[in-house]
């Protein structure tokens, strides 16, 4: 049985074969899930599903689409909400 | 509704949200703008026509269209020129 900390779902369990033949388990963590829209809830494009510590060193333009609301909104509900604010 | 001198709202791209003009209409189906956008061409499906339209000529330039969006009331930000780093030697 693996200790307490290591039986949560969060880790998974991968097979690793030493240089000295002996088969091992090591635990991993699992990557977050992927971004959803803010209103329509489709996937968002352009939004990296990393752990913490990769997004850190990520620059900020390559963790969102380069656009008003971008990796907030998908684009589709960007543009219905620019033109539901001009029509009014 | 797309014609030379109408002011529209850009809705894609990384300029969505800014407002500009069509100057001139080389395709069917792209427009020349300029205005808080870049001066570039443009897709028409990604322009949302409004009520204001300036007196230019078609394919006017930069400085002209800044006067005209002026008297509407819309003051264009002049970039700032950008300045050449000097290569030290290592």
């Amino acid at each position: 049985m693996p200790k307490p900390g290591y039986r949560s779902r969060t880790y998974r369990r991968i097979f690793v074969r030493t240089p000295g033949s002996r088969n091992v388990v090591h635990y991993k963590r699992r990557k977050p899930s992927k971004a959803k829209c803010g209103s329509c809830g489709s996937q968002l494009k352009g939004v990296p599903r990393e752990l913490p510590y990769k997004i850190r060193g990520m620059p900020k333009s390559s963790k969102r689409p380069e656009r008003p609301y971008g990796g907030v909104l998908c684009s589709a509900c960007m543009r219905e909400k620019l033109i539901e604010a001009v029509r009014k | 509704m797309i014609e030379v001198g109408r002011v529209c709202l850009k809705i894609a791209g990384r300029d969505a949200g800014k407002r500009c003009v069509v100057v001139d209409l080389p395709q069917k189906n792209f427009a020349l703008i300029d205005g808080q956008t870049r001066r570039r061409k443009c897709n028409i499906i990604h322009l949302e026509p409004l009520k204001e339209k300036l007196k230019i000529k078609k394919g006017s330039s930069h400085e002209e269209v800044v006067k005209e969006f002026k008297k509407i009331g819309i003051e264009l930000k002049e970039k700032k020129k950008e300045k050449k780093q000097e290569k030290t030697p290592k």
